[in-house]
């Protein structure tokens, strides 16, 4: 062999502008076939936008893109996937009313005809069958489990003979024992020739699975693709963050970030600070089941002023009516509820909210932001939500603290005008906790604040909560992460089937939290 | 008995060829409220058209082109000039309602209605006592037919469904949302100019200002009542009809004993119930959201 295998994609000089926003500029970067390649970045680095220019969603303003040493035309999803290109999207793009079969169907290509809905199921039954997703094929998507629907988003990706897929974050939603599968299900892809893109976050999950890492910074490709043989989570840390910034990071967030600690988490083990009467006091809560999760059984939390806790857990086993419980968004059948020593049981979110309750939503999208309106709108949306109905504001006003705080929170935008909804997913997040951490919060709620951050974005938001912490507040952090749990709780408590099942202090042993959360008869309490 | 049926059926007709417009334009995600303007549109031109041609095919064809002119500029104005959808199509049934009263007054004179020498070729004595329906009653079965396996069992039906739902999953598989759209617009011009010919070419044999008579929103009632489903709006439809063919007799029976005016208004009624309803059973709609489906426009 003389002449090297021609790449499975190469983009040549590409760059992308959206209005005057630039969100990539001349990257250049060829991917070989047959391998595993890792994307990296920090929030707004430009990499949902590579992966939609390789599958024709967004025209990019000037360079070329080459499937297989041909050129495609750019900007036609049509062209893209006759080439072999397919992208799973960051946020899931399945219309939630069709069935898992109508799903497969809508994205083929070829004959089509008219089905019934039996030979519609029996068409694609083999084909999820030989890509390992178990599922009943007349179910809609609204009504499967996140990993199943990413399942069937990479089977629907796979219609066609994919040569490329490209997956655009998918462990971001993903529990541990997810990531796990989906992982081995992307080396079996590997084994059939398909040549796979991985957008990630964490360094750990870059090391784990691929073949090269091509990192890229503000918009440019800073390097790539490089071996992962050639680097270190070090190294990939420097070159995600830009030198400058990694110098900033102690030993703790560099090495949970990197994800390469030992098995025993230290913890932070500030408990001395916690004092005072509970902030949150739950006392034998059960809720009404209802459709939108594992109902609450006879729960006692406390969390007193300074103290972090972190509720581990498989998800679905209560976490988010644990939430809704707190803000008011679940029925209780019994038990009672005191914030900051005020029975809140009867008391609406609003109520709760004026005595110092904040939440960062586990949706983000939907529970956190209304994407159509400006970036002050939201920010502004809980002062204004809490104050009199007819009070008088001044817009001008509001943008401006809006600019004060976006910027002490480091949010890349343009200006506090544009939607919500056009920045980068780790920017949103960081909107809502400058509109969420503020200096009156007495408990925040935490869920999953840090999916789909960077690790320069996640390091700031673990500093955020450790200073509400110190400041006085008590924190409640809710996270599939354990690395994330153990990193920065004063204690663990974990969740099972809707009850609290065992409660851990620092240091942690991630054996005894990992065998409470699935092991009913494991209830201990160290 | 089959007075009642009869009567129903030719109540029903146009407003089931109207929903199954309604239908369409739903599924592929445009509220088109221009249904009432695009059935009077309709109406008025396959009676003006049979007056000029004197053959009901070139009445009907004509009120077909003129239909789904009227729909492509609904789509234009929506999805090229990004106008709110609502106020668009109010503003076409608006425009339909007056351009209609003023074509029948600058080509007929100041004239309130126009009557037709003939309409839609009837069934004839072969159908007994239904013989007085005219063909297109009977083709309306196979055309809600053909909807229901075009909607609901292709994968054309699919994507149209998928452009209304998620248009970014579509744009992903390669579609077309806005082209989409405008196929819809489209059909449901066709479905609409049927619709109108048969409420004036059907039984009738004339064209009124106004005739339509809020018809078109109760077949948008109806598209809301069925959740968007071609055969489940068909007999949302065909119940506001029931409704109204009872209302009729009740006004026979008991006329004297209930007003006059409450009678009339028991299709309106009905339809009110019917949205009420939906709502209750199908319960409120999720805000469905995400960055992808938002960066798409
Ligand atoms: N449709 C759009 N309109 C305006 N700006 C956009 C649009 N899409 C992306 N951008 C901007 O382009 C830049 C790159 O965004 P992109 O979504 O590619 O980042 P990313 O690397 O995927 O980030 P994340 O890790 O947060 O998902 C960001 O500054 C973003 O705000
Ligand atoms: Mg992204």
């Amino acid at each position: 062999m003389s002449n090297p295998p021609k790449p499975a994609l190469e983009c040549r000089d590409v760059t992308v502008k959206f209005g005057d926003v630039t969100a990539l500029s001349d990257v250049a970067v060829s991917f070989a076939p047959g391998q595993i390649h890792a994307v990296v970045g920090q929030n707004g680095a430009g990499k949902t936008t590579f992966a939609r220019v390789a599958a024709g969603l967004v025209q990019p303003t000037a360079g070329a893109v080459d499937v297989m040493g041909e050129e495609i035309r750019t900007g036609h999803v049509s062209q893209s996937r006759a080439a072999g290109v397919e992208l799973v999207h960051q946020s899931f793009a399945l219309p939630p009313s069709f069935t898992v079969a109508e799903t497969m169907e809508f994205g083929a290509t070829g004959k089509g005809g008219i089905y019934s809905r039996k030979s519609l199921a029996e068409k694609w039954q083999s084909h999820l069958a030989g890509l390992d997703v178990q599922v009943d094929l007349n179910r809609r998507i609204r009504d499967l489990p996140i990993e199943t629907q990413q399942g069937i988003e990479i089977a629907r990706a796979l219609v066609m003979d994919a040569r490329v897929l490209i997956l655009d974050e998918p462990t971001a939603v993903l529990s541990p024992s997810s990531i796990d599968m989906l992982f081995a299900r992307v080396r079996r892809l590997k084994e059939r020739g398909v040549t796979v893109i991985l957008i990630l976050h964490k360094i750990r999950e870059v090391l784990g699975i691929a073949d090269t890492v091509t990192v890229l910074r503000g918009g440019r490709k800073v390097e790539g693709p490089l071996p992962i043989a050639e680097v270190s989570a070090e190294r990939l840390a420097n070159l995600i963050v830009g030198d400058a910034i990694a110098k900033t990071l102690d030993r703790h967030e560099r090495d949970a970030l990197v994800g390469t600690k030992s098995p025993v988490g230290e913890g932070a083990g500030h408990l001395e600070n916690a004092k005072g009467p509970s902030v949150l006091s739950m006392k034998a809560v059960s809720t009404r089941p209802d459709s939108e999760g594992t109902a609450l059984d006879s729960v006692d939390l406390d969390i007193r002023p300074g103290e972090i806790v972190g509720i581990a857990g498989v998800e679905g086993n209560g976490q988010k009516t644990l939430v809704r419980a707190i803000s008011a968004l679940a029925d209780l059948a019994s038990g009672s509820i005191r914030l900051a020593g005020n029975d809140v049981t009867g008391e609406p979110l609003a109520a709760r909210r004026a005595i110092g309750l904040r939440i960062i939503p586990f949706e983000r999208n939907v529970e956190g932001l209304s994407l159509t309106s400006s970036l002050w709108q939201n920010w502004s949306a809980r002062e204004l939500l809490q104050g009199r109905l007819l009070r008088l504001i001044r817009p001008s006003a509001v943008r401006e603290a809006c600019d004060r705080s976006l910027k002490d929170w480091s949010v890349h935008y343009h200006n506090s005008a544009q939607k919500a909804g056009s920045l980068s997913g780790g920017n949103a997040q960081k909107v809502i906790l400058a509109r969420e951490v503020d200096r009156e919060a007495r408990l925040i709620i935490a869920a999953q604040p840090t999916r789909g951050l960077d690790i320069g974005a996640t390091a700031f938001v673990w500093q955020a909560l450790r200073q509400a912490r110190d400041r006085g507040a008590a924190i409640l952090l809710i996270s599939s992460d354990l690395d994330e749990l153990f990193d920065i709780s004063d204690r663990v408590v974990v969740m099972l089937s809707g009850q609290v099942n065992g409660e851990f202090r620092a240091p942690f042993d991630i054996a005894s939290v990992g065998a409470a959360m699935t092991d009913a008869a494991a209830r201990t309490s160290a | 008995m089959n007075e009642i049926i009869i009567a129903i059926l030719r109540s029903g007709t146009p407003l089931i060829y109207v929903t199954l417009a309604g239908v369409i334009a739903q599924r592929a995600g445009v509220w088109n409220l221009g249904l009432e303007g695009l059935m009077i549109i309709g109406a008025c031109a396959t009676i003006v058209g049979i007056m000029l041609t004197n053959s009901i095919l070139a009445a009907i064809l004509i009120a077909i082109v003129i239909c789904v002119l009227a729909s492509i500029l609904l789509w234009f104005v929506i999805d090229r000039l990004k106008a709110n959808p609502i106020i668009a199509g109010l503003g076409l049934t608006g425009l339909g309602i007056g351009g209609t009263a003023l074509a029948v007054q600058s080509i007929f004179g100041s004239q309130a209605s126009v009557t037709a020498p003939f309409g839609i070729p009837k069934l004839g004595p072969a159908f007994g006592a239904y013989g007085v329906l005219s063909i297109s009653v009977a083709a309306m079965p196979f055309v809600v037919f053909g909807m229901w396996v075009l909607l609901r069992r292709t994968r054309f039906g699919l994507r149209l469904a998928a452009c209304g739902e998620h248009p970014f999953a579509a744009r992903s598989v390669g579609a077309n949302p806005s082209r989409m759209r405008l196929v819809a617009l489209s059909i449901g011009g066709v479905l609409c100019a049927i619709g109108g010919a048969e409420l004036a070419a059907g039984s009738l044999q004339f064209f009124a200002q106004g005739m339509t008579a809020g018809r078109g929103f109760m077949a948008f009632a109806a598209v809301i009542f069925g959740a968007s489903h071609p055969v489940g709006a068909t007999f949302a439809a065909l119940f506001f009809a029931v409704v109204g063919a009872l209302g009729i007799r009740a006004q026979l029976m008991f006329g004297d004993k209930i007003p006059h005016d409450l009678l009339q208004a028991l299709p309106y009624l009905a339809t009110v119930f019917g949205v009420w309803l939906s709502g209750k059973l199908r319960g409120g709609t999720k805000a469905a959201s995400s960055f992808a489906e938002l960066k798409d426009q």
